[in-house]
């Protein structure tokens, strides 16, 4: 298994499936069997003590559950016997549905990133989710390339197939030593499928090539980064999760949590306390639970996070304490890095940086998660993380960038004063008309310094540099994001010029792209600063469009009047 | 005349697309504003009567209905000479809007798609509105209130000038 010919590597970890010709269609782990009705069982679960304890009285509660039980077994039969993947030279299939049958295949080329997880049950069982990221972005829901219930082996083989294969011949001879590396462990692993000691096993399966890999580290988990934990909202996600489950359960179950004796006992000893003593009860009992609650969410998403080299084209980021997450990212497909500050973690001088690719959407919450490159730690590291990456010069990561000038000063100040005189208004009118006291709204007078502030520190924040092929920008205050984005990455413009624009000589330039948050913005650049930097980066794109200033009237009255 | 030109939006350094749209689209643009005026206005009426119709409520209709009708006369036009569209052998170049203006410039080797499409509003005034969408979910180029048999033309053409150019840059 040497670096042969182009083709060769493509076809090299293929015969590590003994008797199975090229183009079979392969299934799911039947071990998946398993993990789908108890994943759906647990998912149901608050339903169906809803259902048992609602019936119980009436005598039918079990055969509620026996239904729910046998929907979900069936359910999960149905998804084995349906789901099929077949890999090809060019291109990968899945195929499922038992009467609308779907099949969705890609490129093997256009295959982006390998997101790998597995959570508790799957961890138990030893079989992962496989989720393939392509530069498709107009997926329904439903029809994302993924396949839940591989085995741990079946994955690694696919995981190694579908990067190994994707590039050239130089990729492929670099890719070689971990592919031959895996060929055994394949070839000897899957006869003997049926692992003793699953859970360990499959943190080894996760984990394993990173382990073995030669290729430099580039970033770790650091006990110190906790710290940063309670800067960013995400604690406040877990919150609302966790107060949507209570409720649900509670819902469901009929339990009047109110009225049980805990609650009861807290809520009296509460009510005795003076207002004084309840305002400071209650805000150190939220600050310190919610600190709590996100050092624990922390801890479960980004233990034992790991950034390192995958082979010469590939980056791998593994974490995660009860489910775990091996994302492979393809780095010749990465198109920039975005580091984010939210306003305390960047009070905190933390920051996070999340990949810009095709295949991994960039967005709030869960869908977010496929991308993160560093979680919260040291703005340093998630400076010199972004600039390894992408093998630029350390300056656009963290130099200094183009302000917008003093007619984008001016317009941050006055949307923010009009936005804030606008509450301040609306407080002054409901007060009035309700008779309510004066100092309310003559309190909310304090949101115009507020905005103020906001507007001088999102004018700070505003810039953007072109140079060295990278666009770089930076917008926001609540949340601060630079994004570095490869110029050969954007995919047309969009120009952006409102009235008010226009009077002050501005427009809003973005740049369109099949990567990441597919737009990224100048906002209120002066104009022809705009279309220097929009004709620098994609030059013969937009120059047949540009023209001298002073011919443009001319040509703009066209015709009629 | 001169009125009007300075309402024609201009940005210094970027040339006007070429081609404008159908004048037909000047009526769609007005049956279209006039017709979600006069529901508005409508709404209003039903509103008001439900209430009393205190005297309050005169004064808002007539101020809706003046507005509306302002925007019907006003926008149409406005927006007419704001659409403009140009197809090159690199680009698609548009330019819509009427009181905030956009501009879109995508290269036609990155469009993967080209649909064109008729809303019932848009067939009666023999009009039709042509779609390029790109790999980028943020990137489609729309041009509205093409002449029905220009757009299929235009279709056919980008049809063609898309097969020419491969790989999509993602």
């Amino acid at each position: 298994m040497t670096a042969g010919p182009q083709a060769r590597p493509a076809r090299s970890p293929k015969p590590a499936r003994p008797g199975e010709a090229e183009g079979d269609w392969l299934r799911l782990s039947p071990r998946s069997l398993i993990v789908r009705p108890l994943t759906d069982l647990v998912r149901l679960l608050p339903l169906v003590a809803g259902l048992l304890i609602l019936h119980s009285r009436a005598g039918d509660g079990l055969i509620w559950g026996m239904l729910a039980a046998v929907a979900a077994i069936v359910s999960g039969l149905v998804h084995w016997a349906t789901t099929r993947y077949k890999i090809t030279d060019e291109r990968v299939y899945v195929r499922r549905g038992l009467l609308n049958q779907k099949t969705l295949s890609v490129a093997r080329d256009r295959i982006r990133t390998v997101d790998v997880t597995a959570h508790l049950l799957h961890r138990v069982l030893g079989v992962c989710r496989v989720s393939i990221g392509t530069g498709r972005n107009d997926y329904r829901s439903g029809e994302s390339f993924h396949l839940d219930g591989l085995t741990r082996s079946d994955a690694e083989d696919l995981r190694a197939l579908l990067l190994v294969a994707n590039g050239t011949a130089v990729i492929a001879a670099a890719a070689a030593p971990s592919a031959s590396g895996l060929a055994p462990d394949a070839g000897a692993g899957r006869p003997a499928e049926p692992d003793t000691e699953p859970a360990a096993a499959d943190a080894r399966a996760v984990t394993a090539h990173a382990a073995e890999d030669p290729a430099p580290e580039i970033a770790r988990l650091r006990l110190g980064w906790l710290r940063f934990a309670p800067l960013t909202l995400t604690g406040l996600v877990v919150l609302g999760v966790l107060f949507g489950a209570v409720l649900q359960v509670n819902n469901d179950t009929n339990i009047d949590l109110a009225t049980t004796g805990p609650v009861k006992l807290l809520v009296g000893d509460f009510a005795a306390l003076s207002i004084v003593q309840r305002v400071g009860v209650g805000t150190v009992v939220a600050v310190a639970g919610y600190m709590l609650i996100a050092l624990i969410g922390y801890i479960a998403v980004y233990w034992n996070f790991r950034l390192a080299g995958y082979g010469a084209d590939t980056v791998r980021v593994t974490r995660g304490l009860l489910s775990i997450r091996a994302t492979t990212i393809s780095l010749s497909r990465l198109r920039g890095v975005e580091i984010s500050e939210p306003l305390l973690l960047r009070a905190a001088h933390g920051a996070r940086c999340t990949a810009i690719t095709t295949g991994l959407h960039v967005g709030r919450g869960a869908e977010n998660e496929g991308s993160v490159l560093l979680p919260p730690a040291p703005r340093a590291v998630a400076q010199r993380v972004a600039t390894q990456l992408l093998s630029i010069p350390p300056e656009l990561c963290s130099g200094p960038l183009t302000r917008h000038g003093p007619a984008a000063l001016r317009r941050r100040y006055v949307r923010a004063l009009a936005a804030a005189a606008l509450v301040v208004l609306a407080i002054a009118v409901v007060t009035w008309v309700r008779h309510g006291p004066a100092w309310v709204w003559i309190g909310s007078l304090a949101l115009l310094p507020a905005a103020a502030l906001v507007a001088a520190d999102r004018y700070r924040n505003l810039g953007h540099r072109l140079a060295y092929g990278w666009l770089v920008t930076r917008t926001g205050s609540f949340a601060r994001r630079r994004s570095i984005i490869a110029a050969d990455a954007i995919i047309g413009w969009r120009i952006h010029q409102t009235w008010f624009q226009r009077r002050q000589g501005l427009m809003t330039l973005t740049a369109t792209t099949a990567a990441g948050q597919q737009h990224y913005s100048l906002r209120d650049v002066p104009v022809a600063r705009g279309l220097a930097v929009a004709a620098k980066a994609t030059g013969d794109l937009i120059k047949p469009f540009l023209s001298d200033p002073g011919q443009d009237t001319g040509d703009g009255t066209g015709g009629h009047g | 005349m001169t009125t009007e030109h300075t309402a024609q939006p201009m940005l210094p350094g970027l040339r006007v697309p070429a081609n404008r749209v159908s004048r037909r689209a000047i009526s769609y643009w007005t049956a279209r504003a006039l017709l979600g005026g006069a529901l508005l206005v409508i709404a209003e009426i039903v509103v008001a009567t439900a209430s009393g119709f205190a005297a309050v409520w005169v004064s808002v209709v007539t101020a809706t209905a003046v507005v509306a009708a302002a925007h019907a006369v006003i926008m149409p036009r406005w927006r007419y000479r704001v659409h403009r569209w140009e197809v090159t052998d690199e680009a698609l170049y548009t330019r819509s809007g009427w009181f905030s203006v956009h501009w879109r410039i995508a290269p036609i080797s990155r469009i993967q798609t080209i649909d064109s499409h008729r809303s019932f509003g848009e067939r009666i005034f023999g009009l039709a509105n042509v779609t390029a969408t790109t790999a980028s979910a943020a990137g489609p180029v729309r041009i509205h209130g093409l002449d029905r048999h220009l757009a299929d033309t235009l279709l056919d053409q980008l049809a063609v000038a898309t097969g020419q150019a491969q790989g999509d840059a993602t």
